[in-house]
């Protein structure tokens, strides 16, 4: 078993982490990933040029190693990998690492979709939109906190 | 005391405030002092996804602040 949870200043280069996941994951038969991408429009449609994770000075990293300890905890995972980006992303970069791996693929896919759904509501970052439109604050929608819900 | 802000809170009222006579107060008095002079994030400083923390570690609106304490208030937080 091993729990990576990670705050990235720098690039986030997901085929290096999954990299090292599957190196990790010898006697596995399943890895599941997730890459989250900055997009670059917003919901009513302007352009973001870039968005900007702040973060806290620790409750963020403790809130990442607490969400990937949880998943290993709770699903037949044999690995749990986060990374997580902070500062300025421009659109289009990748923002989050989420993954999983295990005997079997359910296991995996189950503890990838958790850690996403509580990444998403409880990572600590405070998260703003730069672009066309100006600067926007997002916060998490209620399908997000519903979504976080399904797993009690 | 020093409180601190985070987000959305540091944006509108600066990432840093020295108040004075808040020693022996609890959190919940805090905020409504904090609401009280900056309406324009009330809404913000009571919403209940909004987090307050002391020295790392969260606490509720009836903690006490004792000197030497920097409290902190965390908007709604988001990752992904």
């Amino acid at each position: 078993m091993s729990v990576v949870a990670r705050l990235e200043e720098g690039a986030l280069c997901p085929d290096r982490e999954l990299a090292a996941l599957l190196a990790q994951a010898k006697g596995d038969g399943a890895i599941v990933s997730f890459t989250g991408i900055a997009r670059p429009g917003s919901k009513s449609g302007e352009a973001i040029y870039h968005l900007v994770l702040e973060h806290h000075p620790a409750l963020t990293l403790q809130s990442l190693e607490e969400i990937a300890v949880e998943a290993a905890a709770r699903f037949h995972v044999s690995h749990v990998h986060v990374v997580h980006r902070c500062g300025d992303i421009a659109a289009g970069e990748p923002i989050v690492f989420a993954g999983a791996a295990s005997m079997h693929r359910r296991a995996a896919f189950e503890a990838a979709d958790y850690l996403m759904d509580r990444l998403k509501t409880e990572a600590v970052f405070w998260k703003r939109e730069v672009g066309e439109a100006g600067s926007q604050w997002i916060e998490p929608t209620d399908a997000d906190y519903a979504d976080r819900e399904r797993w009690g | 005391m020093k409180v601190l802000f985070h987000g959305r809170l540091a944006e509108a009222i600066g990432p840093e405030l020295e108040v004075e006579s808040a020693i022996g107060c609890s959190v919940a008095q805090m905020r409504d002092s904090l609401v009280a002079q900056h309406p324009h994030v009330g809404e913000v400083l009571r919403s209940k996804r909004a987090l307050t923390c002391v020295g790392d570690a969260l606490v509720h609106d009836n903690y006490r602040l004792a000197a030497g304490d920097t409290l902190e208030f965390l908007p709604p937080v988001s990752g992904g």
